[in-house]
């Protein structure tokens, strides 16, 4: 009990005193995560709108890939990635294996099929008058997008939490093709796994609050976010 | 003999294995305003939007400045000519003057002349004194008013309502019969559904009756 103690004030100290090691691998991550994140929305609510609006065969059938997608563990992605990107894979000579950019590239096919099947499913909730009203007022067809888009935005912007939230806390991708390089690929999730494999537990539990207060943040957010969706219609 | 403006030929719609239209003729004219009645499901609205170009229909012809074509390679440019409105209109998020001006933005007026179009609109309506409200915290009638101002600023050619008056009070029902007037006046083409005749009374120039899938 006291050595718990004593590791969570320690903890705590390293990262109220902006232990510059710990607050490197905070920015790392989130610089990782938020250029994922930036990078998947357009095109993942681009693909949505469009299944929602679209009229071309097989939308059931990629509705269905997107949904079972979502539960591929961050491992297999990780592996794929790995085999891709590894010097005799057919990515090999991009030389994009243990950089930040594989680590970019896995979450972003992380997080696109997240992104999909939230965006579809509030595209589809939202009133199919919207579309019509923004056509019939001589709206071209990417202003109708933004409209429908704008009208739902609340909705999305949750979906845009809950997949940040899935990617700044996965681990498998970051370990695999990012390689948990200090100063460069060392994310939170890896280096709290190598911290705690070492019996280094100070740095892993001040990374790890970093995470639960990212976590309590964001589900403090959504749950505002919702409240504004609900108001607004 | 007055041209009409606009026909559309034998329209046909079905949807699975049912039939919803047959068939249907409709001449729109300038500043004439018809009201098409008929049961719940008779196919008013998909009429409506056929016309708007909101939906696809099975098969329909469409004759415009003195050319006929199939439907599909003349909606395009009917399309900015028709509006449709809503039973319940569609407000968009933010102020009752961003909503009037939307459809403005897609013509190249500058922003003095939206701000000017906006603000005569408003007056025109009677809208002034809620120009910076929420559209969306507005009551039904006026929520009405603003659609229809949506609208009028556009100055289509033929304006589609889709049971107008449902749900509304006395008093905006009239407002909202008032605005329809001075907009048939200026020589719009109106078509509006409706089970209610007599609210509407003065308005109206032909009646027809939408059953089984045809106009009577």
């Amino acid at each position: 009990m006291e050595g718990i103690l004593f590791t969570t004030q320690k903890a705590l100290y390293l990262l109220l005193t902006g232990d510059s090691e710990l607050w490197s691998i905070v920015m790392l991550s989130f610089s990782v995560s938020l250029k994922a994140i930036i990078m998947t929305t357009p095109p993942a609510l681009l693909v949505a709108y469009s299944l929602v609006n679209g009229h071309f065969p097989g939308i059931r059938i990629i509705l269905a890939v997107f949904n079972s997608l979502l539960s591929v563990p961050t491992v297999v992605i990780g592996l794929f990635l790995y085999v891709m990107l590894t010097r005799q894979g057919p990515f090999g000579d991009l030389r994009l294996l243990f950089t930040q950019n594989a680590m970019v590239i896995g979450q972003i096919l992380l997080c696109f099929p997240i992104l999909v099947a939230l965006g579809y499913a509030t595209i589809n909730a939202a009133d199919k008058r919207v579309r019509e009203t923004a056509m019939t007022l001589g709206a071209p067809w990417w202003f109708t997008i933004l409209t429908v888009l704008y009208e739902v935005r609340f909705g999305l912007l949750a979906a845009v939490l809950t997949g940040f939230g899935r990617i700044i806390s996965e681990v498998g991708i970051s370990m695999m093709v990012g390689g948990n390089i200090f100063g460069y690929t060392r994310n939170i999730t890896t280096a709290i796994a190598l911290e705690t494999s070492k019996g280094e537990f100070a740095q892993g539990i001040a990374l790890g609050i970093v995470l639960l207060v990212l976590a309590l943040v964001l589900t403090t957010f959504l749950s505002y976010v919702q409240g504004k969706q609900e108001t607004s219609t | 003999m007055i041209e009409p403006l606009i026909v559309f030929r034998g329209i046909k719609k079905n949807y699975a294995n049912a039939t919803i239209l047959r068939n249907v003729d409709i001449a729109l004219y300038h500043g004439k305003c018809i009201l098409l009645s008929g049961n719940n499901g008779s196919g008013k609205t998909t009429l409506l939007k056929i016309i708007a170009g909101l939906e696809t229909p099975s098969c329909a012809e469409i004759e415009f400045s003195g050319k006929s074509l199939s439907w599909k390679k003349a909606i395009q440019g009917v399309r900015k000519e028709i509006i449709y409105l809503h039973q319940h209109p569609y407000l968009l998020s933010g102020t009752v003057e961003s909503n009037v001006s939307y459809g403005l933005r897609f013509t190249h007026l500058n922003r003095k002349q939206l701000r000017d179009s906006v603000k005569e609109a408003l007056n025109w309506a009677g809208l002034a004194d809620v120009a910076k409200h929420k559209a969306k915290t507005l009551s039904g009638g006026v929520q009405q008013r603003v659609a229809f101002t949506r609208a009028w600023i556009l100055k289509p050619k033929v304006l589609l309502l889709d049971e107008p008056m449902a749900n509304m009070d006395l008093e905006s029902r009239e407002k909202a019969c008032d605005l329809l007037k001075r907009m048939k006046s200026e020589g719009m083409s109106i078509v509006i559904t409706s089970h209610d005749t007599n609210i509407i009374d003065g308005l109206i120039d032909s009646h027809f009756s939408l059953s089984d899938g045809k106009l009577d």
